[in-house]
């Protein structure tokens, strides 16, 4: 294996072109990996010195461009605003540990695309999108459409996450996000991101292979179990040593529900 | 004396507790030896299967491997602590995914672990039997089908996948359960639990150029790693050193030895130093597991709650091999009927082989599963009686004077100030304010546990200028018995802490000591610390005696190492005695003081006993343990907010260190109630294999108070009254949870651990 | 054989030179390399906490860090941390506290807490918690750690 650090996303899409070759982010997952013989790339393309990945920027309606190396720990300590980047906020304060948080970066979390991992639910909610750079040019893809499946996305060969593009959110919304896992710190058992102000968005995680967005205009506490229900019913959760699909399904109306009213209190 | 200069009951900071904190105590994987080579292990990738042959050249032809070992050059019996059933690596089958196979040695990590890839073995795959009733099912698959040959220091097993069968029995069951008013009955599962200590097994194994190992090991007695490995390599034990490291953790995972002889056999292939310390994933595969288990069990009372019988069956799933099954099962035996009057009970277990990692000893050692069952089954039988548990466990509580099951006298018991105290305590508590969607319930669990066991010894000597020197074979996992003893010998001595050096633990020169294990090192080595001290002031004694021509009744020590004549300002220093004895007449002053548990045992003409794997155990210690929780309905999540545990230690002879064992074992036991489960697939692969995957709590998941409550009553067979509390802490936590989940919910839990799906379908099966 | 990378780091304050495969670790560095073994192994995954270290100033796990990947960013490991091989105050509070057991994770607390203590001379339980909610400790219930703590908290009052 072989490591490089260009400095410029015009260098590190060349290094890229090699074969096997893969960006190191902030490393949080992908040096776990591989570590444990999951992961054994013949090239690692530092992204860490490329200034333009870096740095988060207010555009003037309130939504954020967060550079695909923003750590967590700096989307967490954002100031609560509007409700798009209060969303992506709530969701990097649960990410991990202390850390993980200090170090790992939104773009290599949603590169990674783990089914149940925080950014992915909370990034659909918002109605993010996600930029993407190559050689050949610059792309911007709705989040929707880049968790493709399973540790999977819409990402082609030589691309690089470069920016996540935030909108603010519906005025006078609000943002919640609910996390069921097993310990704190984990991976979730079922996530729900929700925006709400007189209607909601909401993202459900760990329920399929990609989040679960859906648009929920009653909001009234037995709408949304209803909602739930049938985003459940509809769902394909995983079973696995955590918990069964079954469970998966009992668990996200309530879940939703509580995600609602932790944004919107009063329906 | 002077109180104030007691070593007993000061929180005296540990002895290496800097060392510690700045990174300088030396484990396993610190150690370094020059031409130092590396380990790797081949693992099975099948459950069950014959080994039809091996093929290494591929592995042998790569640069820098200098030595190979398969079972094919084992060529001694099989080894294991009770049921000699296994060996180093795999020979003839293998029975786990991950048992060793073959190992290799090579000059760097890298290339030990591409060799150990490249050896390939012929497997002829078998079917694998991977639960209790798979093991016992009609015409099952055998896992061990030369049982009949191996040596064994215990009987009572050996059909089918039985690897022991065991039964105490007191009283008239039969008649028991007709006297009652009331009968409850259910049956518990519980799963595997993992040790996780923080630093995994290893060692490093240095050869001389005579063929003599030494090994530098984390474990739990390097005197039983050294006979295991003497007798796995087929040398004397003169011919095996085992020197402990800093311990980082064990809890029973440490106690027994597996990889120590793959180390020591290819360092002397070799006649190079090797290092093998596994990674996280291969201790989780190779190493142990706490025994799943099944309870069956049924309590009837008469009306008033008087508990008159008690039937209980116990399964435990040991694994492919023996390894600490028979004494597990019979302990979890013992420990089925609780700590109650109950006069008429039975008790029948049996531990079965299957294709899955051997369970072993894990800090409880069967009291775990015995007690999640029965604690349960004393609150279900109190809402069947309409009475208060808390009430229902004081009314049939053990005092002092009474018989444990199986007989054993037990002339100390504070079970009912345990009870009553965690109850007062959590009653004076100021509430805490309740959270919308959950529901918050209150759970005890009244516990009893032994303290004891085998063999050990300690020995002191004055050194010249007066300080003391102590050994003793007593390994400090963590727990503090480097300091614990250290406290007991200064305070026989009335010296500082600072006077008494303590020896590491080496096989060449430390005194016998069986294990750091069965909350034997406060009360066994304690007691041989503190016999051997007062041996030693003895002949000190007598020197001053003759010093100060006086009697040595007329002598007393006072502190800072003094002999004082009584009533006079007239001393001599430990320096001149030391000196005298040296230099003058006398000789060297030392003293050696080493037994074997000595207690009470069973009683044959109470108790029924069939097959019990042990003769007596050691003295008894008693807890109780309360816990608030709060459950979301909705999830059925638990969260424990707040815990009360009172325990005796008999003496605490280092407070702070007894209520850290307190706390530590009551959090191991909310991981073991509620997140930390072993779980294989169905073709007998182990999917939890990392922490990413096999949840330990961590602090978020804690309760921000678990207070302990330490009621000392001195042990009367200890010279200082001290017991241990490092088992006994991490017993209580599962019930009480599944009681307090109860109280919550009027849900039962009867499975663990208590995944918050399975508290949602008790939930759900409430009505 | 790996072809093996140089790098430069700076290590408690001093300039090392490392020569190691590029999939090396900062915790390979560490502990193979320059044989600074207080840093300890307890799972090489990122989720026990053992190898914790200062990375400018904030926690990394050394084990999720790669050693050619650390460039010019200041490492902190528990041997840099106390002065003149004596104690710092969150590692004399530890001691004095009874807070160390076996001793595995202490390394990764000590940084962890000496991070937060750099921040906040006067954490409360909750941020003390929160500080040490990625290193686990197998051993204390985390109790005596977090009382530790507090107790250095309270002296700073």
């Amino acid at each position: 294996m072989d490591y490089v650090a260009p400095t410029t996303l015009e260098e590190a899409y060349r290094a890229l072109e090699a074969e096997d070759a893969r960006c190191l982010a902030g490393g949080q997952s992908l040096v776990a990996m591989m570590n444990l013989g999951l992961a054994s790339p013949a090239r690692l393309v530092g992204l860490r010195r490329i200034e333009p990945l870096r740095g988060v920027a207010r555009r003037p309606d309130g939504g954020l461009r967060i550079g695909a190396m923003t750590t967590h720990a700096e989307l967490a300590a954002l100031e609560a605003g509007a409700a798009g980047p209060a969303l992506l906020a709530q969701a990097a304060r649960v990410v991990a540990y202390p850390a993980v948080r200090a170090w790992g970066t939104i773009g290599g979390s949603i590169a990674h695309a783990d089914p149940a991992a925080d950014y992915p639910v909370a990034l659909l909610a918002a109605g993010a999108s996600i930029e993407i750079g190559s050689a050949r040019g610059v792309r911007q893809l709705a989040a929707r459409d880049f968790f493709r499946g399973f540790f999977e996305t819409a990402l082609a060969p030589g691309e690089i996450v470069t920016a996540v593009h935030v909108p603010p959110g519906p005025a006078g919304a609000r943002a919640a996000y609910e996390k069921l896992s097993l310990v704190a710190g984990d991976f979730a058992i079922v996530s729900v991101a929700a925006i709400a102000g007189p209607a909601a968005q909401v993202a459900v995680g760990g329920c399929g292979p990609t989040p679960i967005l859906s648009a929920l205009a009653d909001l009234g506490d037995d709408a949304l179990l209803e909602a739930g229900r049938s985003i459940a019913a509809a769902s394909d959760p995983p079973s696995d040593h955590r918990a069964s699909a079954a469970y998966r399904r009992r668990v996200l109306p309530e879940l939703l529900r509580r995600a609602v009213r932790g944004a919107h209190p009063r329906p | 004396m002077s109180g104030t200069t007691r070593a007993i009951g000061a929180s005296t900071p540990r002895l290496d507790a800097a060392d510690k904190a700045t990174g300088r105590a030396e484990y396993a994987d610190d150690v370094a030896r020059p031409g130092m080579l590396y380990a790797a292990i081949h693992t099975s990738p099948h459950a069950h299967a014959r080994i039809r042959g091996y093929r290494l050249e591929a592995a042998r032809a790569i640069p820098g491997v200098k030595a190979i070992v398969t079972g094919a050059d084992l060529a001694g019996p099989h080894c294991g602590g009770i049921i000699k059933d296994e060996s180093m690596v795999a020979r003839g089958k293998v029975r786990y995914v991950g048992e060793p196979v073959a190992a290799v040695a090579a000059t760097d990590p890298e290339t030990a672990g591409r060799a150990a890839a490249a050896i390939e073995v012929d497997y002829e795959p078998l079917e694998p039997v991977l639960s209790i009733d798979a093991a016992l099912a009609p015409g099952a698959p055998l896992l061990h089908e030369d049982y009949p040959s191996y040596v064994k220091t215990v009987q009572g097993g050996g059909h089918g996948n039985v690897v022991f069968e065991s039964t105490v029995e007191e009283g008239d069951v039969e008649r028991g359960f007709a006297e009652c008013d009331t009968i409850v009955e259910a049956t518990w599962e519980t799963q595997a639990q993992h040790h996780v200590y923080l630093e995994t097994n290893g060692c490093v194994a240095d050869v001389d150029a005579s063929g003599r190992i030494t090994l530098y090991a984390t474990c739990q007695s390097v005197h039983h790693i050294q006979q295991r490995v003497a007798e796995e390599l087929g040398e004397p034990m003169s011919r095996i050193r085992v020197r402990a490291t800093r311990v980082g953790g064990g809890f029973g995972g440490k106690h027994a030895s597996n990889i120590h002889s793959i180390a020591a056999w290819l360092a002397r292939a070799a006649r190079r130093p090797v290092k093998l310390v596994l990674s996280r994933m291969q201790d989780f595969e190779i190493q142990r597991s706490r025994h799943p288990a099944r309870v069956w069990m049924r309590t009837g009372a008469r009306r008033d709650g008087t508990i008159l019988a008690r039937d209980v069956r116990v399964t435990i799933d040991g694994g492919a091999y023996a390894d600490e099954s028979p004494p597990v099962l019979a302990f979890a035996l013992l420990m089925s009927r609780g700590p109650y009057r109950i006069p008429n009970v039975r008790a029948r277990g049996a531990a079965v082989y299957t294709n899955k990692l051997r369970a072993g000893s894990f800090r409880g050692f069967g009291n775990p599963q015995a007690s999640f069952a029965g604690e349960s089954q004393i609150d279900e039988l109190a809402r069947a009686l309409g009475l208060d548990p808390v009430e229902l466990r004081l009314k049939n509580a053990m005092r002092p004077g009474d018989t444990a099951f199986g007989g054993q006298q037990v002339p100390s018991c504070v079970l009912r100030e345990c009870i009553e105290r965690v109850r007062a305590a959590q009653r004076a508590a100021p509430p805490l304010a309740p959270r919308p969607g959950r529901r918050r319930g209150v759970g005890y669990a009244a516990l009893s546990h032994i303290s004891g066991l085998m063999g050990t010894a300690a020995s002191v000597q004055l050194r010249t200028d007066g300080s003391i020197a102590l050994a003793t074979g007593c390994v400090d996992i963590g727990q503090g018995s480097d300091t614990v003893l250290v406290q007991i010998c200064a305070d026989a001595l009335s010296v500082p802490i600072d006077r008494v050096s303590y020896a590491p633990q080496d096989s060449d020169s430390s005194p016998y000591n069986w294990k750091t294990a069965g909350s034997r090192s406060t009360y066994m080595t304690g007691r041989a610390v503190a016999l051997a001290t007062h041996e030693l002031r003895a002949k000190m004694l007598a020197h001053a005696g003759d010093m100060m021509e006086c009697a040595v009744e007329d002598l007393e020590l006072r502190p800072g190492g003094l002999v004082g004549l009584k009533g006079l300002p007239k001393a001599v220093s430990f320096k001149e005695v030391a000196l005298r004895s040296l230099f003058h007449s006398g000789g060297p002053i030392a003293a050696t003081h080493g037994f074997v548990f000595d207690g009470p045992g069973f009683d044959p003409k109470r108790a029924a006993i069939h097959q019990l794997a042990f003769a007596n155990l050691g003295v008894y210690t008693y807890g109780a343990h309360c816990v608030e929780v709060d459950v979301d309905e909705a999830t059925g999540a638990v969260e424990v907010r707040r815990a009360w545990c009172a325990h005796d230690p008999g003496r605490a002879i280092n407070p702070a260190a007894c209520e850290g064992q307190i706390q530590g074992g009551f959090v191991q036991g909310i991981g073991y109630a509620l997140t930390e489960a072993m779980h294989w697939n169905a073709e007998g692969w182990l999917t939890t294999t990392t922490l990413a995957d096999y949840k330990v709590p961590g602090v978020l998941d804690c309760p921000v108070e678990i207070l302990p409550i330490l009621l000392e009553d001195p042990d009367p067979t200890h010279p200082v009254g001290a017991k241990g509390v490092g088992e006994i802490s991490l017993v209580g936590a599962a019930p009480a949870i599944a009681n307090a989940v109860a109280d919550a919910t009027g849900a039962r839990v009867r499975r663990l651990p208590m995944f918050p799906e399975r508290v949602l379908a008790a939930i759900d099966a409430r009505a | 054989m790996n072809p093996k990378l140089h790098s430069v780091l700076t290590i408690n304050g001093e300039r090392r030179d490392v020569l190691a495969p590029a999939s090396a670790t900062l915790l390979d560095a560490l502990r193979s390399v320059l044989g600074l073994t207080g840093t300890k192994r307890g799972c090489n995954h990122g989720v026990c906490g053992a190898c914790t270290v200062l990375l400018d100033g904030k926690l990394a796990r050394a084990c999720l860090t790669l050693a050619a990947d650390v460039g010019e960013r200041a490492v902190v490991t528990i041997e840099g941390i106390g002065g003149n091989g004596g104690l710092s105050p969150v590692q004399r509070a530890l001691v004095e506290h009874g807070a160390i057991q076996c001793g595995f994770c202490t390394p990764g607390v000590v940084i962890a807490l000496s991070e937060l203590f750099a921040r906040d001379p006067r954490p409360d339980r909750g941020a003390i918690r929160g500080a040490l909610s990625g290193n686990l400790c197998r051993c204390s219930g985390y109790a005596k750690i977090v009382e530790a703590a507090e107790r250095l908290a309270g002296e700073a009052r």
